[in-house]
């Protein structure tokens, strides 16, 4: 274990020196990404699905505002945006000459009709409420978008800046889950069903410097091993996502390779069931957050990549607090409050864990067993992705479960009641509602930091820890992002240096 | 001949008409969204409403087999939800890889069987034989996807002969795609070997002891000509009944190899299919098995009727 953190820090500190001695970046080459799940469709605006996010985002499509690598809001379409001081006011200056890949212009009108169909009656865009928020586009001039938001919204450029919000052409728009037509650095040839996604490079990009690419693949390979196997046979160029913790042990290694070890905005934790006896007892609750060993869950599970968390937010989000001193591992003291909650010799419980995701089941048997040494018997119980989005989802039939949940900034899940972990406090939807109507970032921060705090309190979940984002990829290939601060595989910077 | 012919096309219809009821109940009932595992779990209820309704999800039991049972009827193709595209164009486009995988795989297992079960009977309970069959036992042992791992250890992250995985496709790259399924067709096709020897074996030495083949041998023939000219025609019809199983198993059924190689084929589809809730998909592929299966019972029924006309009057 020890090892495996001595190299993951060698790694962390190493990377980024070796860019630094950088080369200017060369142009050419083609790229082959592997990444683990094929996406439904090609059309982040018609579902939030990760998989779609991680091949199309800031490659094929690009939005008003976008996340770059070190998790800051950056001109995307828009050159750059004003708010007005009472917050309610947001002026973009959109970038001028900018085409979609079919030849249409981008320009204010198109940007407006983007926004409203978002807004529409029967949307298929996932979050309609991002655009519901806006009360009057305006639109000046050609190249100047005015919005006025019905109520401050101090998530408003983040929520812009998510795979729902990139801007589709008026005219091509109709086939875009098959055929997107974007305005991206990368314009899309072909998707081979069951294998790959192909893009290419486009000339027409409107920063004439960038890609550095000529050709990009996307290959769809689930199973670790072939993974790995495709990787040392040449196949592929990188494992973007999702890296086994054990396989990047094993690619470290290898001269050929190199592996990046950032953290990703994905925050596992042990779901409860904040309305079932015993989980709505706060002590219970508080109890097992004192019998979680943080520390050693991250170790066991992904062998020490992960970041430990004490709430339900990433270290690489802004405005993050560290919670993780709030309940201290302490069996001896879970005991004491078990005892007082009424159950001083434990009780048996049930943990149901997604059967695809890996982490969900290793965490699951390392927290019945630290669980099990302050008296609560868990009974696991593995069960298939549909089933687990029904029963436990969307019935809320559960007890505990296991979860990363990958969106950034998505605190705001807690202030609706019948989300699955069902938790409803007052408190914590005035804060949240406060947090969204700070106009000032001192303000942003000590509203969320204050939203943190209650949900880390009340110990709604069992917060273990923020999923580590590995890639091995050759070791000429460069600029690659090291952390993934938004839900994306973003190739525009990235370049060969052979 | 007609009355048989018509009788039988009856059974047929409602044999089909029996599955797709079965098939699709048993979907029906299945937990889980589609609409919910396309649109993610921080979707809006609003959202999710409609995507359900553009799926035709909203409607009864009865009114979503009829759209189904409808559309096949008057022969238009369900649209894929995962995908995005016509369900027929993507079988197709699977049974390019599974068909010619499956076939290659059996001309493996019948180079490496029929010899090596023809050998074996001829030295029976002599050296070569025990070493045959020992061989035949581990193979029989060996999970193919264990195989499969091992030949890409060997022949791709080592020898670089060949691509760990992935399928070209025959338009781009006829050779390329031809070799990529080599190794997966030589992993599954090594098992299959096993059993098929074995049959080979067992199969001849029956054969061997018959009465005719002491008569040709008595006549004097060499041999071989006694061995193939003569036993092996015989000994091959059980193994040849074995053969047409597994090439049926082999189409429906190469979902962990085509894993193991990341191979976009028809196994891999139900597969991910059912993981995705793509039931259009799910749905197509289990009534085209089923109607496979039927279809070539139904011809088999004719070909004995028309070799043995006792039948007809059954």
């Amino acid at each position: 274990m020890k090892r495996a953190l001595v190299i993951g820090f060698m790694i962390l500190v190493i990377a980024p020196l070796t860019w630094a001695a950088g080369e200017t970046p060369k142009k050419g080459g083609s790229l082959i990404v592997c990444v683990g799940d094929e996406p439904p469709g090609l059309d982040p605006t018609a579902s939030a699905s990760a998989a779609i996010d991680r091949v199309v985002y800031s490659n094929i499509f690009e939005g008003l505002v976008k996340t770059d690598r070190n998790g800051k809001f950056v001109p995307g379409l828009a050159a750059k945006w004003d708010v007005s001081a009472d917050g309610k006011v947001y002026t973009f200056q959109l970038r001028k000459g900018v085409t979609f890949h079919n030849g249409e212009t981008f320009n204010a009108q198109v940007a407006k009709w983007n926004l409203e169909r978002g807004a529409a009656e029967g949307t298929k865009n996932a979050h309609p409420e991002f655009f519901r928020a806006i009360e009057k586009i305006e639109t000046p001039d050609e190249f100047t978008l005015k919005l006025t938001l019905k109520d401050v919204n101090s998530l408003f450029i983040v929520q812009m800046a998510e795979g729902d919000s990139v801007m589709l052409p008026m005219k091509g728009f109709e086939n875009t889950a098959a055929q997107p037509i974007g305005t991206g650095p990368f314009k899309f040839l072909e998707w081979k069903r069951g294998d790959s996604v192909e893009m290419a490079r486009n000339e027409k990009y409107w920063n004439p410097q960038l890609p550095y690419l000529d050709k990009v693949t996307y290959r769809f390979i689930k199973d670790p091993s072939a993974q790995v196997a495709a990787l040392k046979a040449g196949d592929v160029d990188i494992l973007g996502w999702i890296l086994a913790p054990e396989i990047a042990m094993g690619i470290s290694r290898d001269k050929k390779f190199k592996v990046l070890s950032g953290a990703s905005t994905s925050e596992v934790i042990m779901s409860t069931n904040n309305k079932v006896k015993p989980f709505d007892n706060k002590l219970v609750r508080q109890a097992i957050a004192h019998a979680i060993d943080r520390k050693t869950v991250n170790e066991l599970v992904v062998l020490g990549y992960g970041t430990p968390i004490g709430s339900h937010w990433s270290p690489i989000t802004p405005f993050y607090v560290d919670l993780t001193k709030k309940f201290p591992y302490d069996p001896k003291k879970a005991k004491e409050l078990l005892a007082k909650a009424g159950y001083p010799n434990g009780f048996e419980a049930t943990i149901k864990l997604p059967a695809i995701y890996p982490y969900a089941n290793k965490a699951g048997e390392v927290i019945a067993d630290m669980l099990g040494q302050v008296g609560i018997k868990l009974k696991i119980e593995i069960v298939e992705w549909g089933f687990w989005l029904d029963r436990i989802f969307k019935q809320k039939d559960f007890q505990l479960s296991m979860i990363g949940h990958a969106e950034a900034w998505d605190i705001g899940i807690y202030a609706n009641p019948n989300y699955y972990f069902q938790y409803d406090s007052q408190e914590f939807r005035d804060a949240y509602n406060q947090a969204l109507k700070a106009t000032t970032e001192t303000e942003q921060a000590k509203g969320f930091a204050r939203c943190q705090e209650i949900i880390a309190t009340d110990a709604v979940n069992g917060y273990l820890f923020a999923s580590p984002s590995l890639s091995a990829m050759k070791t000429e290939l460069m600029n690659w992002w090291k952390d993934y601060p938004t839900i994306a595989l973003d190739c525009t910077e990235v370049w060969w240096n052979k | 001949m007609l009355r048989y012919l018509a009788k039988k096309l009856i059974t047929l219809v409602l044999l089909l008409f029996l599955v797709s009821i079965t098939v699709f109940s048993v979907l029906f009932v299945l937990p889980g969204d589609p609409a919910q595992i396309i649109l993610g779990i921080n979707a809006t209820p609003e959202s999710l409403a409609s995507l359900r309704a553009d799926l035709g999800l909203d409607k009864s039991f009865l009114g979503q087999y009829g759209d189904w049972i409808g559309k096949l009827l008057v022969g238009q193709s369900h649209q894929s939800i995962h995908y995005k595209m016509p369900v027929f164009e993507l079988v197709l486009s699977r049974l390019a890889v599974t068909g010619p995988l499956a076939l290659l795989a059996m001309l493996f297992a019948v180079a490496i069987s029929i010899p090596l079960g023809i050998y074996a009977a001829r030295h029976q309970n002599q050296r070569g034989d025990v070493t045959v069959m020992a061989f035949t036992q581990l193979g029989l042992a060996t999970p193919e996807f264990w195989l499969g791992i091992l030949l890409i250890l060997l022949f791709s992250v080592q020898l670089n002969w060949f691509a760990a995985g992935g399928f070209p496709g025959w338009g781009t790259d006829p050779w390329g795609s031809f070799k990529a399924l080599l190794l997966p067709a030589f992993a599954l096709g090594v098992i299959r070997a096993s059993i098929l020897t074995r049959l080979t074996r067992s199969s001849m030495l029956e054969v061997l002891r018959e009465d005719y083949v002491r008569t040709a041998r008595a006549k004097g023939l060499r041999e071989s000509t006694v061995v193939y000219g003569h036993a092996l025609r015989n000994a091959l019809i059980p193994v040849l009944t074995i053969m047409g199983l597994q090439l049926g198993q082999l189409l429906a059924g190469a979902i962990i190899i085509e894993n193991v190689y990341f191979l976009p084929g028809l196994g891999r589809l139900v597969f991910t299919s059912i993981g995705m809730r793509d039931l259009p998909v799910v749905r197509d592929i289990v009534l085209l098995m089923a109607t496979a299966v039927v279809s070539v019972n139904f011809i088999v029924d004719l070909a004995y009727a028309y070799v043995d006309p006792r039948i007809k009057l059954k």
